[in-house]
Protein backbone atom coordinates (compact mmCIF):
# COMPACT_ATOMS: atom_id res chain seq x y z
CA UNK A 1 0.00 0.00 0.00
CA UNK A 2 1.31 3.22 -0.87
CA UNK A 3 1.18 6.38 1.34
CA UNK A 4 -0.60 9.58 0.78
CA UNK A 5 0.34 12.11 -1.27
CA UNK A 6 1.46 9.72 -3.80
CA UNK A 7 5.49 9.93 -4.19
CA UNK A 8 6.65 11.34 -7.93
CA UNK A 9 7.18 7.41 -8.13
CA UNK A 10 4.35 6.47 -7.22
CA UNK A 11 2.87 8.23 -9.94
CA UNK A 12 5.09 7.02 -12.56
CA UNK A 13 4.51 3.32 -11.37
CA UNK A 14 0.51 4.72 -11.83
CA UNK A 15 1.34 5.82 -14.91
CA UNK A 16 3.01 2.42 -15.94
CA UNK A 17 -0.43 0.19 -14.08
CA UNK A 18 2.20 -1.21 -11.85
CA UNK A 19 0.46 -0.55 -8.92
CA UNK A 20 -1.61 -2.83 -7.34
CA UNK A 21 -5.56 -1.91 -7.86
CA UNK A 22 -6.18 -0.50 -4.68
CA UNK A 23 -3.21 1.42 -5.13
CA UNK A 24 -3.97 2.18 -8.81
CA UNK A 25 -8.27 3.06 -7.64
CA UNK A 26 -6.07 5.56 -4.36
CA UNK A 27 -4.55 7.75 -6.64
CA UNK A 28 -7.35 8.09 -9.23
CA UNK A 29 -9.25 9.60 -6.38
CA UNK A 30 -6.30 11.57 -5.37
CA UNK A 31 -5.71 12.76 -8.74
CA UNK A 32 -9.82 13.97 -8.59
CA UNK A 33 -8.78 16.09 -5.63
CA UNK A 34 -5.71 17.75 -6.47
CA UNK A 35 -6.08 19.54 -10.17
CA UNK A 36 -2.57 20.31 -10.72
CA UNK A 37 -1.30 17.58 -9.93
CA UNK A 38 -3.85 15.73 -12.16
CA UNK A 39 -2.32 17.95 -15.09
CA UNK A 40 1.27 16.81 -14.58
CA UNK A 41 0.61 13.41 -14.50
CA UNK A 42 -1.51 13.71 -17.62
CA UNK A 43 1.07 15.84 -19.34
CA UNK A 44 3.24 12.34 -18.66
CA UNK A 45 0.81 10.31 -19.76
CA UNK A 46 0.54 12.61 -23.15
CA UNK A 47 4.45 12.24 -23.69
CA UNK A 48 4.00 8.71 -23.45
CA UNK A 49 1.47 8.23 -25.91
CA UNK A 50 2.85 10.58 -28.35
CA UNK A 51 6.24 8.02 -28.16
CA UNK A 52 4.29 5.18 -28.40
CA UNK A 53 2.70 6.55 -31.76
CA UNK A 54 5.72 7.85 -33.16
CA UNK A 55 7.94 4.69 -32.60
CA UNK A 56 5.08 2.51 -33.23
CA UNK A 57 6.28 3.52 -37.16
CA UNK A 58 9.35 1.77 -36.51
CA UNK A 59 7.64 -1.74 -36.54
CA UNK A 60 6.90 -1.20 -39.84
CA UNK A 61 10.44 -1.77 -41.86
CA UNK A 62 10.78 -3.60 -45.13
CA UNK A 63 12.10 -7.32 -43.44
CA UNK A 64 15.78 -7.68 -43.69
CA UNK A 65 16.24 -11.68 -44.62
CA UNK A 66 20.11 -11.59 -43.32
CA UNK A 67 18.36 -11.69 -39.89
CA UNK A 68 15.93 -14.46 -40.39
CA UNK A 69 17.24 -16.85 -37.08
CA UNK A 70 17.67 -19.54 -39.59
CA UNK A 71 20.36 -17.38 -42.09
CA UNK A 72 21.88 -16.63 -38.75
CA UNK A 73 21.62 -20.37 -37.51
CA UNK A 74 23.87 -21.60 -40.75
CA UNK A 75 26.01 -18.30 -40.18
CA UNK A 76 27.11 -19.75 -36.95
CA UNK A 77 27.54 -23.44 -37.92
CA UNK A 78 30.30 -22.42 -40.60
CA UNK A 79 32.11 -20.19 -37.93
CA UNK A 80 32.06 -23.18 -35.79
CA UNK A 81 33.38 -25.93 -38.42
CA UNK A 82 35.71 -23.54 -38.78
CA UNK A 83 36.89 -23.21 -34.83
CA UNK A 84 36.88 -27.16 -34.85
CA UNK A 85 39.39 -27.11 -37.85
CA UNK A 86 42.24 -25.39 -36.01
CA UNK A 87 41.29 -26.72 -33.24
CA UNK A 88 41.68 -29.86 -34.39
CA UNK A 89 45.10 -29.02 -35.56
CA UNK A 90 46.14 -28.17 -32.48
CA UNK A 91 45.31 -30.89 -30.96
CA UNK A 92 47.38 -32.85 -33.45
CA UNK A 93 50.35 -30.07 -32.83
CA UNK A 94 50.02 -30.68 -29.38
CA UNK A 95 50.16 -34.73 -29.27
CA UNK A 96 52.98 -34.53 -31.14
CA UNK A 97 54.72 -33.41 -28.68
CA UNK A 98 58.05 -31.44 -27.80
CA UNK A 99 59.60 -28.25 -29.74
CA UNK A 100 57.80 -29.79 -32.47
CA UNK A 101 54.42 -29.44 -31.46
CA UNK A 102 54.85 -26.12 -29.53
CA UNK A 103 55.68 -24.78 -33.32
CA UNK A 104 53.21 -26.00 -34.72
CA UNK A 105 51.16 -24.55 -32.43
CA UNK A 106 52.29 -20.90 -33.09
CA UNK A 107 51.55 -21.69 -36.55
CA UNK A 108 48.39 -21.95 -35.82
CA UNK A 109 47.89 -19.34 -34.20
CA UNK A 110 49.14 -17.00 -36.93
CA UNK A 111 47.16 -19.02 -39.38
CA UNK A 112 43.96 -19.28 -37.94
CA UNK A 113 44.19 -15.09 -38.31
CA UNK A 114 43.89 -15.72 -42.30
CA UNK A 115 45.87 -14.17 -44.36
CA UNK A 116 44.63 -10.54 -44.51
CA UNK A 117 41.55 -11.47 -42.62
CA UNK A 118 41.73 -7.47 -41.54
CA UNK A 119 41.67 -6.18 -44.65
CA UNK A 120 38.11 -7.65 -45.18
CA UNK A 121 37.04 -7.35 -42.01
CA UNK A 122 38.17 -3.29 -42.56
CA UNK A 123 36.07 -3.42 -46.16
CA UNK A 124 32.82 -4.66 -44.33
CA UNK A 125 33.01 -1.88 -41.77
CA UNK A 126 33.74 1.18 -43.86
CA UNK A 127 33.27 0.13 -47.59
CA UNK A 128 29.75 -2.13 -47.02
CA UNK A 129 28.52 -0.55 -43.87
CA UNK A 130 29.70 2.78 -44.05
CA UNK A 131 29.84 2.52 -39.90
CA UNK A 132 32.38 5.46 -40.05
CA UNK A 133 33.18 9.10 -41.91
CA UNK A 134 36.27 8.47 -44.31
CA UNK A 135 39.62 10.38 -42.97
CA UNK A 136 40.54 11.22 -46.81
CA UNK A 137 37.94 11.99 -49.56
CA UNK A 138 39.24 12.78 -53.20
CA UNK A 139 38.39 12.36 -56.41
CA UNK A 140 42.03 11.93 -57.85
CA UNK A 141 44.73 9.86 -57.56
CA UNK A 142 47.82 11.65 -56.70
CA UNK A 143 46.42 13.69 -53.94
CA UNK A 144 45.39 10.14 -52.41
CA UNK A 145 48.79 8.48 -52.74
CA UNK A 146 50.13 11.82 -51.10
CA UNK A 147 48.14 11.35 -47.82
CA UNK A 148 49.20 7.77 -48.00
CA UNK A 149 52.66 8.50 -48.56
CA UNK A 150 52.00 11.34 -45.44
CA UNK A 151 51.61 8.28 -42.65
CA UNK A 152 53.43 5.14 -44.74
CA UNK A 153 57.37 5.40 -45.96
CA UNK A 154 58.30 3.77 -49.32
CA UNK A 155 54.79 1.91 -50.17
CA UNK A 156 54.26 0.87 -53.38
CA UNK A 157 51.66 2.72 -55.98
CA UNK A 158 48.61 3.22 -55.77
CA UNK A 159 47.83 0.42 -58.30
CA UNK A 160 46.00 2.27 -61.22
CA UNK A 161 42.38 0.59 -62.04
CA UNK A 162 41.08 2.97 -64.16
CA UNK A 163 40.93 0.86 -66.95
CA UNK A 164 38.81 -1.78 -65.11
CA UNK A 165 36.29 2.32 -64.75
CA UNK A 166 37.83 2.49 -60.94
CA UNK A 167 39.02 5.68 -59.35
CA UNK A 168 40.13 6.48 -55.19
CA UNK A 169 37.50 8.18 -53.44
CA UNK A 170 38.32 7.80 -50.25
CA UNK A 171 40.89 6.94 -47.29
CA UNK A 172 40.65 5.36 -43.69
CA UNK A 173 43.30 4.80 -41.29
CA UNK A 174 43.03 2.13 -39.64
CA UNK A 175 45.00 0.66 -36.14
CA UNK A 176 46.08 -3.64 -36.46
CA UNK A 177 48.67 -5.36 -33.93
CA UNK A 178 51.24 -4.89 -36.46
CA UNK A 179 51.14 -1.08 -36.42
CA UNK A 180 49.37 1.40 -38.35
CA UNK A 181 47.38 0.52 -41.59
CA UNK A 182 45.41 2.28 -43.91
CA UNK A 183 42.38 1.62 -46.44
CA UNK A 184 41.87 3.37 -49.97
CA UNK A 185 38.29 2.83 -51.20
CA UNK A 186 37.72 2.46 -55.23
CA UNK A 187 34.76 3.28 -56.81
CA UNK A 188 33.32 2.58 -59.90
CA UNK A 189 30.64 5.22 -62.07
CA UNK A 190 28.23 2.35 -61.06
CA UNK A 191 28.74 2.52 -57.02
CA UNK A 192 30.32 -0.70 -56.74
CA UNK A 193 33.31 -0.19 -54.38
CA UNK A 194 36.80 -2.86 -54.01
CA UNK A 195 39.43 -2.08 -51.34
CA UNK A 196 43.29 -1.64 -51.39
CA UNK A 197 44.44 -2.28 -48.37
CA UNK A 198 48.02 -1.58 -46.54
CA UNK A 199 49.61 -2.58 -43.44
CA UNK A 200 53.46 -3.59 -42.12
CA UNK A 201 54.28 -7.52 -41.58
CA UNK A 202 55.00 -6.65 -37.49
CA UNK A 203 57.69 -7.53 -35.68
CA UNK A 204 57.79 -10.95 -37.13
CA UNK A 205 58.46 -9.58 -40.00
CA UNK A 206 55.07 -11.82 -41.43
CA UNK A 207 55.43 -11.88 -44.96
CA UNK A 208 52.87 -13.33 -47.20
CA UNK A 209 53.61 -15.27 -50.68
CA UNK A 210 51.26 -14.09 -53.12
CA UNK A 211 48.16 -15.52 -52.75
CA UNK A 212 44.12 -15.02 -52.87
CA UNK A 213 41.53 -16.36 -50.60
CA UNK A 214 37.86 -16.28 -50.43
CA UNK A 215 35.93 -15.27 -47.60
CA UNK A 216 31.68 -15.51 -47.88
CA UNK A 217 30.97 -12.50 -50.65
CA UNK A 218 34.15 -11.66 -50.81
CA UNK A 219 37.66 -12.07 -52.26
CA UNK A 220 41.13 -10.74 -51.38
CA UNK A 221 44.12 -11.15 -53.40
CA UNK A 222 47.10 -10.42 -51.26
CA UNK A 223 50.97 -10.23 -51.72
CA UNK A 224 53.93 -8.53 -49.58
CA UNK A 225 56.23 -5.24 -50.92
CA UNK A 226 59.22 -4.15 -49.39
CA UNK A 227 58.18 -3.42 -45.80
CA UNK A 228 54.32 -3.70 -46.01
CA UNK A 229 51.64 -6.52 -46.80
CA UNK A 230 49.10 -5.51 -48.93
CA UNK A 231 45.55 -6.45 -49.88
CA UNK A 232 42.90 -5.87 -53.11
CA UNK A 233 39.73 -6.90 -51.46
CA UNK A 234 36.68 -7.33 -54.41
CA UNK A 235 33.46 -8.66 -54.13
CA UNK A 236 33.07 -12.06 -55.67
CA UNK A 237 30.32 -11.15 -57.84
CA UNK A 238 31.90 -8.21 -59.06
CA UNK A 239 31.80 -8.18 -62.91
CA UNK A 240 34.98 -7.16 -63.39
CA UNK A 241 36.08 -9.53 -60.85
CA UNK A 242 38.66 -10.96 -62.94
CA UNK A 243 39.51 -7.80 -65.25
CA UNK A 244 40.69 -6.60 -62.11
CA UNK A 245 42.55 -9.24 -60.76
CA UNK A 246 44.90 -9.42 -64.00
CA UNK A 247 45.17 -5.55 -63.80
CA UNK A 248 46.92 -6.10 -59.97
CA UNK A 249 50.55 -7.23 -61.89
CA UNK A 250 52.96 -5.68 -59.68
CA UNK B 1 14.42 -25.49 -33.91
CA UNK B 2 11.60 -24.30 -35.94
CA UNK B 3 9.56 -23.44 -32.97
CA UNK B 4 12.19 -21.38 -31.06
CA UNK B 5 13.07 -19.82 -34.68
CA UNK B 6 9.33 -18.72 -34.90
CA UNK B 7 9.73 -17.61 -31.78
CA UNK B 8 12.27 -14.97 -32.58
CA UNK B 9 10.98 -14.10 -35.54
CA UNK B 10 8.29 -12.75 -34.20
CA UNK B 11 10.10 -10.39 -32.12
CA UNK B 12 12.44 -8.92 -35.03
CA UNK B 13 11.02 -6.22 -35.82
CA UNK B 14 10.81 -5.11 -31.74
CA UNK B 15 14.79 -5.30 -31.49
CA UNK B 16 15.08 -3.66 -34.90
CA UNK B 17 13.01 -0.78 -33.28
CA UNK B 18 14.97 -0.94 -30.11
CA UNK B 19 18.39 -1.06 -32.08
CA UNK B 20 17.35 2.24 -34.18
CA UNK B 21 15.95 4.21 -30.97
CA UNK B 22 19.68 3.60 -29.69
CA UNK B 23 22.01 3.66 -33.08
CA UNK B 24 19.32 6.15 -34.62
CA UNK B 25 20.81 4.96 -37.92
CA UNK B 26 19.36 1.94 -39.69
CA UNK B 27 22.05 -0.14 -40.92
CA UNK B 28 24.10 -0.10 -37.98
CA UNK B 29 20.80 -0.77 -36.12
CA UNK B 30 20.42 -4.22 -37.98
CA UNK B 31 23.91 -5.08 -37.86
CA UNK B 32 23.31 -4.71 -34.00
CA UNK B 33 20.16 -6.67 -34.24
CA UNK B 34 22.18 -9.67 -36.28
CA UNK B 35 24.82 -9.84 -33.42
CA UNK B 36 22.33 -9.66 -30.52
CA UNK B 37 20.77 -12.82 -32.35
CA UNK B 38 23.93 -14.49 -33.59
CA UNK B 39 24.63 -14.07 -29.56
CA UNK B 40 21.63 -15.39 -28.39
CA UNK B 41 21.51 -18.55 -30.16
CA UNK B 42 24.88 -19.19 -29.54
CA UNK B 43 24.16 -18.44 -26.04
CA UNK B 44 20.24 -20.06 -25.77
CA UNK B 45 21.02 -22.44 -22.88
CA UNK B 46 22.28 -19.80 -20.52
CA UNK B 47 18.52 -18.38 -20.47
CA UNK B 48 16.81 -18.92 -18.31
CA UNK B 49 13.98 -21.37 -18.87
CA UNK B 50 11.07 -19.48 -16.84
CA UNK B 51 12.35 -15.57 -18.07
CA UNK B 52 10.51 -13.43 -20.48
CA UNK B 53 12.38 -14.11 -23.91
CA UNK B 54 12.19 -10.47 -25.00
CA UNK B 55 13.64 -8.82 -22.02
CA UNK B 56 16.38 -11.10 -22.60
CA UNK B 57 17.12 -10.48 -26.20
CA UNK B 58 16.77 -6.53 -25.13
CA UNK B 59 19.42 -6.88 -22.36
CA UNK B 60 21.69 -8.81 -24.81
CA UNK B 61 21.27 -6.11 -27.69
CA UNK B 62 21.50 -3.09 -25.20
CA UNK B 63 25.04 -4.38 -23.80
CA UNK B 64 25.93 -5.34 -27.26
CA UNK B 65 25.41 -1.57 -27.80
CA UNK B 66 27.27 -0.14 -24.98
CA UNK B 67 30.50 -2.05 -25.67
CA UNK B 68 30.17 -0.97 -29.70
CA UNK B 69 29.75 2.66 -28.45
CA UNK B 70 32.81 2.71 -26.17
CA UNK B 71 34.73 0.90 -28.59
CA UNK B 72 33.50 3.30 -31.48
CA UNK B 73 34.55 6.32 -29.03
CA UNK B 74 37.94 4.89 -28.20
CA UNK B 75 38.49 4.69 -31.52
CA UNK B 76 37.52 7.72 -32.79
CA UNK B 77 40.11 9.32 -30.24
CA UNK B 78 43.01 7.27 -31.83
CA UNK B 79 42.18 8.91 -35.31
CA UNK B 80 41.74 12.16 -33.86
CA UNK B 81 45.45 11.43 -32.42
CA UNK B 82 46.46 9.98 -35.92
CA UNK B 83 44.49 12.75 -38.39
CA UNK B 84 44.73 15.61 -35.73
CA UNK B 85 40.65 15.93 -36.21
CA UNK B 86 37.65 14.73 -35.02
CA UNK B 87 35.65 12.25 -37.21
CA UNK B 88 33.23 11.20 -34.65
CA UNK B 89 30.55 14.20 -34.93
CA UNK B 90 27.72 12.17 -37.31
CA UNK B 91 26.29 14.04 -39.86
CA UNK B 92 22.86 15.23 -40.05
CA UNK B 93 21.32 12.75 -42.29
CA UNK B 94 22.10 9.79 -39.59
CA UNK B 95 19.72 10.89 -37.49
CA UNK B 96 16.44 9.06 -38.68
CA UNK B 97 14.72 10.06 -35.82
CA UNK B 98 14.76 13.54 -36.27
CA UNK B 99 12.43 13.68 -39.01
CA UNK B 100 9.89 12.11 -37.00
CA UNK B 101 8.13 13.88 -33.92
CA UNK B 102 10.94 12.65 -32.01
CA UNK B 103 13.23 15.19 -31.50
CA UNK B 104 12.98 15.62 -27.69
CA UNK B 105 13.29 11.34 -27.29
CA UNK B 106 16.24 11.64 -29.64
CA UNK B 107 18.14 14.48 -27.09
CA UNK B 108 17.88 12.01 -23.84
CA UNK B 109 20.97 9.92 -22.77
CA UNK B 110 20.74 6.27 -24.09
CA UNK B 111 19.80 4.66 -20.60
CA UNK B 112 16.64 7.16 -20.86
CA UNK B 113 15.51 6.11 -24.30
CA UNK B 114 16.22 2.68 -23.22
CA UNK B 115 13.80 2.99 -20.30
CA UNK B 116 11.26 5.28 -21.73
CA UNK B 117 11.18 2.23 -24.58
CA UNK B 118 10.77 -1.01 -22.62
CA UNK B 119 8.49 1.00 -20.09
CA UNK B 120 6.19 3.21 -21.59
CA UNK B 121 6.41 1.54 -25.49
CA UNK B 122 6.99 -2.39 -24.61
CA UNK B 123 5.43 -2.42 -21.16
CA UNK B 124 8.07 -4.35 -19.28
CA UNK B 125 7.95 -4.35 -15.76
CA UNK B 126 9.95 -2.64 -13.47
CA UNK B 127 11.75 -5.65 -12.17
CA UNK B 128 12.25 -6.98 -15.92
CA UNK B 129 14.20 -3.54 -16.40
CA UNK B 130 15.92 -3.78 -13.23
CA UNK B 131 17.33 -7.11 -14.06
CA UNK B 132 18.38 -5.77 -17.70
CA UNK B 133 20.41 -2.42 -16.23
CA UNK B 134 21.48 -5.26 -13.20
CA UNK B 135 20.03 -2.45 -10.32
CA UNK B 136 17.21 -2.09 -7.63
CA UNK B 137 13.65 -1.20 -8.83
CA UNK B 138 14.00 1.81 -6.92
CA UNK B 139 16.52 2.87 -8.83
CA UNK B 140 14.97 2.00 -12.30
CA UNK B 141 11.81 4.05 -10.58
CA UNK B 142 13.71 7.10 -9.70
CA UNK B 143 15.82 6.97 -13.15
CA UNK B 144 12.10 6.35 -15.45
CA UNK B 145 11.43 9.98 -13.34
CA UNK B 146 14.12 11.83 -14.20
CA UNK B 147 13.90 10.69 -17.61
CA UNK B 148 10.02 11.46 -17.88
CA UNK B 149 10.95 14.79 -16.59
CA UNK B 150 13.71 15.54 -18.85
CA UNK B 151 11.18 14.42 -21.89
CA UNK B 152 8.79 16.77 -20.62
CA UNK B 153 11.24 19.98 -20.45
CA UNK B 154 12.99 18.94 -23.82
CA UNK B 155 9.22 18.59 -25.48
CA UNK B 156 8.10 22.02 -24.05
CA UNK B 157 11.52 23.48 -24.95
CA UNK B 158 10.50 22.30 -28.73
CA UNK B 159 7.74 24.28 -29.05
CA UNK B 160 9.48 27.49 -27.79
CA UNK B 161 12.66 27.60 -29.74
CA UNK B 162 12.68 24.73 -32.27
CA UNK B 163 15.78 25.83 -34.15
CA UNK B 164 18.39 25.07 -31.43
CA UNK B 165 18.09 21.71 -32.01
CA UNK B 166 20.89 20.05 -31.28
CA UNK B 167 22.06 17.15 -34.30
CA UNK B 168 23.78 14.96 -32.81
Amino acid sequence: MISMPPSDNDLHAYIDRQLSEADQRLVDTYLANHPEIAAKVRAWQQDTQRLRTALGGMLQQPANPALDPATIRQRLKHRSRRYLASAAVLLLAVSMGGLGGWHAREMTLLSTAAPMADAMQAYRLFAQQGILPADYQTGDEHSMQDWLDRYFNQINRLPDLSGAGFKPVSGRLLSTEQGAAAMVVYQDPGGQKISFYVRPPGPRNFLLPRGSRRDGELQAEYWSGPGYNYAMVIPSDLPAAQKLRQTLDF
Amino acid sequence: MNELDDQLRVLIPRLRRFALSLTRNPSNADDLVQACLERALSKWNDRRPEGDLRAWLFSILYRQFLDAHRRSRRYARMLEFFTGRDDSQPSAERSVIAQSSLQAFDQLTTEQRALLLWVSVEGLSYQQVADILDVPTGTVMSRLSRARQALRQLSEGEITRPALRRLK
